[in-house]
């Protein structure tokens, strides 16, 4: 003990000790600080995939719940968008460690396994905090329902559109007296626009921003187009492929042509918002932009994709909420994740500032829901909406999205020829079509849990 | 003190009792399982069972959710044999390897013998070209994604070009790689920094002795005398850069990159098993990966044995 | 050597030298200017490096949105059990395979070194799926447990009990101490710089680690810096201004411990290093 240094040597083995023990002991517990720290008592962890002006909108949903209901502590947790999401919460399912509540694309939920990964709604529970089947569209509710029970249930509607610059337009002759983009109905037609839009744009910027090299935005597109043309995919029985190539081949050569002919410039693919702020007269995005350029005060409108080839169409899809699997699902936290999804999808307005079309059909009819601008301009989305095929490797971000999506782009940026790329989706179709689904072993023909 | 106590008694209890010393001795290095039992039981839960799994999975068609898997063969080895996205993944993490193990020896090499020859500040260089490798793999995943975003980022400012860095499938994985230059030359720096730093001094003495000038001392003794920490260098980072992943995976928002172009090996077997839920399948390609694996850490024991045979003779 | 001049050579290398680490410093350089800006600054087009009006707003925020705090205490206690459970196992293995005998020790050393191949990059899935059978998928333990048995790390330690002289022991035996008294009380002390080279790279391993959270935890709760960073988003979106921030706190512990102990780590990767040769 006389040396000197054998304190401080004690004191540092000490520190160290406790720190062992500690970090032991924490990991003991288990539970994470948040949990801990939670005094509430029913905790409700929710996970949903909203950032931007979604993410914004849904906070303050959620923070008008949390006064509302202030003995629910909400857990709220944003996770990457697309496949980081839904795997996350599938291995989180699978391992029986789910959140109360998620939220999930509905094209999503016959891939998902309901009741595997899934567990149904209690639409008892739901219809005693004011959400019942009669206040939304039938279709739409259909979609969440397979085998009898209600496993999504709709939060919204979200399309793709056209918004385009009032300004930009403006000087370059193409908004009506109505103050809206003139009338398109041919590819001539919409082509002629850009030629014009593209002189009164200003140097440095692409004349339209479409995501060339995004393999979501790109299948979206193809999925709407291909849908005014009255393409299909499969048959009814979901045995044979019925994918019309020569009609494909028309809408990959109409996506392609907005870079050969100098509209859509490749290397700013994925700065599209930033240059439709800057003035680039037109970008195709999804709705969820529509706060993004509001909140930048931009001068601007929004329509669905364009009926170049004479039909009505637009890709849409749905966010829904879903209860992840688990297997003692019950009691008072998950009475409160109804009563949490139940408060969201009944106070919709809030969403539908995100650009959303609200599922709750009460609100569509609400004079400030009327008010919205440009949400009022493409409200009519909603009856022609551009859906991919309704079976189990479908949906946002699915197998066949990721499939797809990136033979469609080696199109748009010319890496391959049309025609190639056409025949090479039928083929992707074929062997989609002849997969089976992993969680039940059955092929989209035998499916039961996709039709 | 004990100790000194104990060594002063010790030989007058060794003469009277020498033969049970002796057993004691032997019996001090015997029946050591229990010393190794620890880390088998966590090697076997962690690390061979899951190999005896994976190759049990990989003859199912189970899935995500841990039941109801059934025997299918040889199918899902059959279906990876012809899976143009397994081959084209395989590609992918073979050309980031191929591109990535010359460059960082190299570099690592180059920085090291800087490192070794300036005299001032040698503590301020081994912190600047290290310091990358401490970050996390997503952080620098991150951090480079920033430096490479187009319009905002600083990598086309800086050099005045528009490079579609990781938009455009000619350019992404060269974007992967250089980011991992920079995130782990590091560690293969260090490596040659204490190769170089044990070669011993009086051979370069007795080199200028004998009038060889630098270059000729670099030649015919750091080099050889580097010989095997190289060998070391390649075979890690092979190794490594083989099973890539963080950084791809983060700089392109875990998707698989323009046209597929960046998606690597580990990444398609984790989306087959926890996007796609197929676990068999993603078992049977894990197994082949693990064959690869094994394959090219069996090349390099059979080329160092070679190597000792042939320096012995 | 305590005075050096600054002969020609000295001097165009040093300048080399500076040269190559700003490169190597520019990206820290880049991401604190960024973590230092607004977010609306941070986006502006052309970039420029300093910011023009310097705000501490991306570090605030950080800390209020909670998540951050909760993941770097995720990360101490993740990192710090393992250290902890692969320094004790991995030397006392070590010191097994080096020193004593058993029945099939030749096998089990072999089926040791076959481990080296195998990673959770390898065989993740599988090990997924053998975590999910004990039922540890989004536990600390299921993070945990499957770090504490890296061969690597066996492999070394065995390497330098075997240069240990073994009179040491063999004296100590006579004296009539015990295997274990004589492990901890002899043994251990003399592995003191190799088990400090293991212990601190089995820390920044498990503290950088990314593949294995990321795949065992899906509950934000838990998770470690890396895999938080990555996988959980700001509700508002990319803010690259606090993306750089949480980068740079989730980078800056391991650097500044590296400063400190600079020169054990030096000596660990060559001793590691040189061992492996």
């Amino acid at each position: 003990m006389g040396r000197p240094g054998l304190n401080r040597r004690q004191l540092l083995a000490t520190a160290g000790g406790i720190t062992v023990a500690g970090s032991f002991g924490f990991a003991a517990l288990g539970t994470g600080a948040d949990a801990l720290a939670s005094s509430a008592d029913t905790r409700v962890r929710y996970w949903n995939l909203f950032s931007g002006g979604d993410g914004s909108n849904m906070i303050a949903m959620l923070d008008a719940f949390r006064a509302a209901n202030p003995d629910i502590d909400v857990k709220d947790s944003t996770l990457q968008w697309g496949n980081p999401f839904y795997t996350k919460l599938a291995m989180a399912a699978a391992g029986n460690r789910a959140p109360d509540l998620g939220v999930m694309h509905l094209g999503r939920v016959p891939g998902f396994s309901p009741g595997r990964l899934l567990d149904p709604w209690d639409v008892g529970l739901l219809a005693r905090y004011g959400v019942r089947e009669a206040d939304f569209d039938p279709a739409l509710w259909q979609r969440g329902v397979i085998d009898g029970q209600l496993y999504a249930l709709p939060l919204d509607i979200h399309v793709q559109l056209c918004f385009y610059r009032k300004d930009v337009l403006k000087k370059a002759g193409l908004l009506g007296s109505d103050g809206r983009i003139v009338p398109v109905t041919s590819t001539d037609d919409w082509f002629a626009v850009l030629k014009e839009a593209k002189k009164a744009t200003k140097k440095g910027l692409q004349t339209i921003g479409l995501w060339v090299n995004d393999q979501n935005f790109q299948w979206w597109f193809f999925v709407a187009f291909y849908t005014q043309l009255g393409g299909t995919w499969f048959d009814a029985a979901q045995r044979r492929v019925t994918f019309d190539t020569d009609k494909a081949v028309q809408v990959l050569e109409f996506l392609r042509r907005h870079i050969t002919d100098g509209y859509a410039d490749p290397a700013l693919g994925s700065v599209n918002a930033e240059q439709f702020v800057n003035g680039a007269p037109f970008a195709w995005e999804g709705n969820w932009s529509v706060p993004v350029y509001s909140g930048a005060k931009l001068d601007y409108g929004a329509i669905p994709l364009p009926p170049v080839f004479g039909e009505q169409a637009t890709h849409a899809e749905s966010h829904s909420f879903v209860l992840p699997h688990q297997s003692d699902r019950g009691g008072g936290t998950n009475e409160a994740a109804h009563r949490l999804a139940a408060y969201v999808v009944t106070h919709a307005q809030q969403w539908a500032a995100g650009g959303h079309i609200p599922a709750y059909t009460p609100t569509l009819s609400t004079p400030a829901y009327k008010k919205l601008d440009p949400q009022s301009e493409y409200v009519s989305a909603m009856t022609h909406q551009a859906t991919e095929p309704k079976v189990w490797f479908a949906g946002s971000t699915g197998i066949l999205a990721q499939r797809i999506g990136p033979i469609v782009v080696s199109s748009t940026l010319g890496s391959a020829k049309p025609d190639t790329v056409a025949r090479r989706m039928k083929s992707e179709l074929a062997t989609l079509l002849a997969m089976k689904n992993p969680m039940d072993g059955r092929t989209a023909a035998q499916g039961g849990t996709a039709a | 003190m004990t100790t000194s106590a104990q060594t002063v008694f010790a030989p007058a209890r060794a003469t009277t009792a020498a033969d049970s010393a002796t057993l004691r001795r032997k019996q001090g290095f015997q029946h050591g399982g229990w010393f190794v039992a620890p880390f088998l039981v966590l090697f076997t839960l962690f690390v061979i069972w899951p190999l005896l799994r994976g190759v049990y999975l990989s003859f199912t068609d189970a899935n995500i959710s841990g039941d109801g898997a059934s025997f299918v063969g040889l199918d899902n080895y059959r279906e990876a044999l012809d899976d143009p996205l397994m081959w084209d993944a395989l590609g992918h993490s073979a050309y980031f390897t191929l591109l990535v193990v010359p460059c960082i020896t190299v570099l690592a090499f180059l920085l090291a013998m800087l490192a070794h020859h300036i005299e001032r500040g040698k503590w301020l260089w081994r912190l600047c070209f290290f310091a990358p490798f401490l970050l996390p793999s997503t952080v620098a995943g991150n951090l480079w994604q920033w430096l490479f975003n187009p319009g905002t980022g600083m990598i086309n400012h800086v050099f005045g070009i528009e490079t579609p860095w990781l938009t455009d499938k000619s350019y992404a994985m060269l974007a992967i790689v250089i980011t991992t230059l920079w995130w782990t030359v590091g560690f293969s720096f260090l490596l040659y920094l204490a190769a170089l730093q044990s070669i011993p001094d009086h051979l370069y003495e007795a080199a200028k002795l004998d009038g060889a000038n630098a270059w000729h001392r670099m030649v015919h003794i750091t080099l050889p005398m580097l010989r095997n920490i190289t060998g070391l260098v390649i075979a890690l980072q092979i190794l490594a850069s083989l099973q890539v992943f963080d950084q791809a995976v983060v700089m392109l928002d875990f998707g698989p990159g323009p046209e597929n172009a960046t998606r690597t090996f580990v990444q398609y077997t984790l989306e087959e098993g926890f996007t796609s839920y197929r676990v068999g399948y993603a078992s049977a390609i894990s197994i082949i990966f693990f064959v690869l694996i094994a394959a090219v850490a069996l090349a390099r024991m059979w080329l160092l044995r070679n190597r000792e045979e042939g320096a012995a003779r | 050597m305590t005075t050096k001049a600054w002969t020609p050579s000295q001097i165009i290398l040093t300048l080399l030298a500076t040269a190559v680490s700003l490169v190597f410093l520019s990206p820290f350089a880049w991401a604190l200017f960024t973590s230092l800006k607004s977010e609306t600054e941070a986006v502006e087009v052309p970039p420029h490096w300093l910011p023009e009006n310097w705000t501490g707003q991306a570090w605030t925020a950080l800390f209020e949105t909670g998540n951050i705090t909760n993941w770097f205490v995720n990360s101490l206690v993740v990192s710090v059990c393992v250290t902890s459970v692969v320094l004790l196992v991995s030397a006392l293995a070590g010191y097994g395979f080096a020193r004593t005998e058993f029945r099939g020790k030749g096998v089990l050393m072999g089926v040791v070194m076959a481990g080296l191949m195998i990673s959770p990059a390898v065989l993740g899935v599988p090990l997924f799926t053998t975590v999910q059978q004990m039922g540890m998928v989004d536990t600390y333990w299921g993070m945990i447990l499957p770090q504490c048995a890296p061969a690597a790390m066996v492999y070394i330690l065995y390497k330098f009990f075997q240069g240990v002289p073994r009179e040491l022991e063999e004296a100590a035996f006579i004296d009539g101490a015990g295997r274990w008294r004589v492990f901890f009380t002899i043994v251990v002390p003399l592995a003191r710089p190799s088990l400090a080279a293991v212990g601190i790279f089995t820390f920044i391993a498990s503290w950088n680690n990314f593949l294995w959270p990321y795949m065992v935890t899906n509950n934000p709760d838990l998770m470690t810096m890396p895999n938080g960073i990555a996988t959980v988003m700001n509700s508002y979106g990319i803010q690259w201004a606090q993306l750089m921030a949480g980068g740079l706190m989730a980078g800056l512990p391991l650097i500044v411990v590296f400063v400190f102990f600079q020169r054990q780590i030096v000596a660990g990767v060559a001793h590691t290093g040189l061992a492996g040769q």
